[in-house]
């Protein structure tokens, strides 16, 4: 009798996969710290943050493939459309109770995803977009030969983006933590608790929620352009809702209200859902990739039994629970 | 208003008069109307929560507002502070028309309002729940985090005496970096009390600030009440359903009923209205036959 399932240890050792995990997990900490600072910080619920994601990176492609933009120009217009974007959905909807700003929210990102998918003449649709990389590939060869020159004969191709990737992520978090723990993260955190209390103490309470939506707009749009580097193409399909429900998933992994907790939880996410490739089932390409998410469901189950504050959550501030 | 030598005016057995009460007798209210609300309507829906409600608060008194359940008390302070927005009517503090004002901006004039159910920020810590209150902080803007650090500090740690200050005297500075949801109901009572009293109020507007608590706390409460009014100046418009509370500690008393202002004036004079005596209890004087 053969083992029902084997597992082939070469490309668990191998660097380039664990280099393109670490990308993986890199874009998703952004992706997540937003939703962590809407969700964790600001008590808003933004089921939208794929949305800000396609916007940041298909602005970015379509000014550099269709308008002919420079790259380095066209990021930070991408930002600010990510943000006008935010701003557009926030003013009127964050006047609205959490869960109904919820909706509203997944169903702009949805508005996004499908005009990406039909605008086919700006975003090519199903056919996906290409070619807005050239610039990015000057700089990730001259990462690449610094890395030489520092004595790594061959170095992976992607690492250059691996590296830029977390660099953006742990700034990122420094920054967010640096500005959740000063004055303005307080109004903030107060608007999570009760925003009444707030507004009666003076804060202009719905300024402070489109200053949180605002900024996980960018970052959003940032993991975005991380994204769109990362595949060198874009598809409507990587924007889909399920990938900020896995957002989230990291989100409560890592803890709300933490901003570290973020990268782990991204970290052993991305590890699960990419690391299962090399459990050989005998079963149907597709089956396996429901039988990673079974993985992911459990995980989150084990975790709201026995740690419902996520690993560096804490039990004192835990904002979803109550 | 200075805040320097707050902490003295505030503790609790009445202190020297200080500069500012000079030469007015304590426990008295002056100057002009403070606030002075006319003809303001709200209604929701078919009900008609506040009716043409008009009346004056004398600057520096201790007025209370008080009525049967569902006169409409509640929703006229939500009127006031600008969580609800009038039908009509006209509302001045100070002189200035804050009818259309939202809540934050009525905040900041100075007018700053509790809630009848504590709004402690519960998963912050008490001293947060206090230093969120201050006014005028420039590191509430991110703008001023990246160009005037200098500055948001030094407010920071001001803010943060202050606060130290006021937990002292309230006497919650053994639980200040205790998350406040784990306070008592009496201890939150006290946190949002103190939290306004950051927000350097020219008046406060308190909306049952004695029920749940013990009378111990609540007779702390009511002294922090009379001192704050003599030494700092400061107003006061609350609604109590203690009969005893409301004759004994106000200079004048408000009454309403089904969303009307009734009768207004001294405690004494108003307990003897008949249309008090006839709408809120239904015979015999206010605060000498309602058995509680």
């Amino acid at each position: 009798m053969t083992l029902p399932l084997g597992v082939t240890f070469e490309s668990f050792t191998d660097f380039g996969f664990w280099t393109s995990v670490g990308i993986l997990a890199g874009t998703y900490t952004l992706f997540t710290l937003g939703l962590q600072l809407n969700v964790g910080f600001t008590g808003i619920v933004n089921f939208g943050q794929a949305g800000f994601m396609a916007i940041g990176a298909y602005t970015m492609g379509i000014l550099v493939v269709k308008y002919d933009w420079s790259f380095w120009l066209a990021l930070p217009a991408a930002v600010l459309v990510a943000i006008a974007f935010g701003l557009l959905i926030g003013l009127p909807s964050l006047r609205l109770r959490a869960d109904y700003f919820a909706i509203a929210t997944i169903a702009a990102a949805e508005i996004v995803r499908i005009t990406a998918q039909n605008a086919r003449e700006l975003t090519g649709g199903n056919q996906g977009l290409f070619g807005f990389e050239g610039e990015w590939d000057n700089v990730s060869d001259s990462i690449e030969s610094g890395l030489q020159s520092l004595g790594w004969s061959d170095p992976e191709t992607l690492f250059p983006l691996f590296l830029v990737v977390w660099a953006t992520a742990l700034i990122a978090t420094a920054l967010l933590h640096f500005g959740t723990s000063s004055p303005w993260g307080r109004v903030l955190r107060a608007v999570r608790e009760d925003e009444d209390a707030a507004r009666a103490l003076g804060k202009n309470t719905l300024v402070y929620k489109l200053q949180s939506l605002a900024i996980s707009a960018t970052l959003g749009a940032l993991a975005g352009f991380f994204l769109a580097l990362n595949l060198n193409y874009l598809n409507p399909e990587e924007f889909e809702p399920l990938f900020t429900f896995i957002g989230y998933a990291v989100l409560v992994l890592g803890g709300l209200a933490n901003y570290w907790g973020v990268a782990f939880g991204a970290v052993i996410m991305w590890t699960i859902l990419e690391g299962t490739r090399f459990v050989d089932l005998p079963i149907s390409a597709e089956r396996e990739a429901a039988v990673r998410f079974m993985i992911v469901g459990l995980v989150l189950i084990l975790l709201m039994a026995f740690r419902p504050q996520g690993v560096f959550g804490k039990k004192e501030e835990m904002v979803l629970g109550d | 208003m200075t805040d320097g030598a707050a902490q003295e005016e505030l503790a609790p057995p009445p202190a020297a008069v200080t500069r500012s009460a000079e030469g007015r007798s304590p426990g008295a209210a002056d100057g002009g109307p403070i606030l002075e609300v006319e003809g303001v309507v709200k209604r929701f829906g078919g009900i008609l929560a506040v009716d043409a409600a008009t009346f004056d608060v004398e600057e520096r008194s201790v007025t209370a507002l008080i009525g049967p359940n569902g006169a409409g008390k509640t929703t006229l302070f939500n009127v006031i502070t600008g969580f609800y927005r009038a039908d009509r009517g006209s509302i001045r503090f100070q002189g200035r028309e804050i009818i259309r004002r939202p809540p934050h901006v009525v905040a900041r004039l100075g007018m700053v309002r509790t809630f009848q159910i504590t709004k402690a920020l519960a998963r912050m810590p008490v001293i947060d729940n206090m230093m969120l209150a201050a006014p005028e902080q420039p590191g509430e803007h991110l703008v001023n985090l990246v160009l005037r650090p200098g500055a948001s500090l030094r407010r920071e740690q001001e803010v943060r005496a202050r606060a130290e200050e006021l937990l002292e005297v309230f006497q919650l500075a053994g639980l200040r970096d205790e998350y406040a949801g784990v306070l008592s109901g009496g201890q939150r009572k006290l946190l949002e009390f103190a939290r306004a009293l950051m927000a350097e109020p020219k008046m406060l507007l308190l909306d049952e600030p004695m029920a749940g608590i013990n009378p111990t706390l609540g007779a702390r409460l009511l002294e922090h009440m009379q001192t704050l009014r003599s030494e700092r100046g400061v107003t006061f418009l609350f609604v109590e359903h203690d009969m005893e509370v409301v004759m004994g500690h106000s200079d004048r008393v408000i009454v309403m009923a089904e969303g009307k202002v009734i009768a207004s004036g001294p405690p004494e004079e108003v307990r003897r209205d008949r249309r008090v005596i006839d709408a809120y209890l239904g015979g015999g004087a206010v605060g000498e036959e309602r058995s509680r």
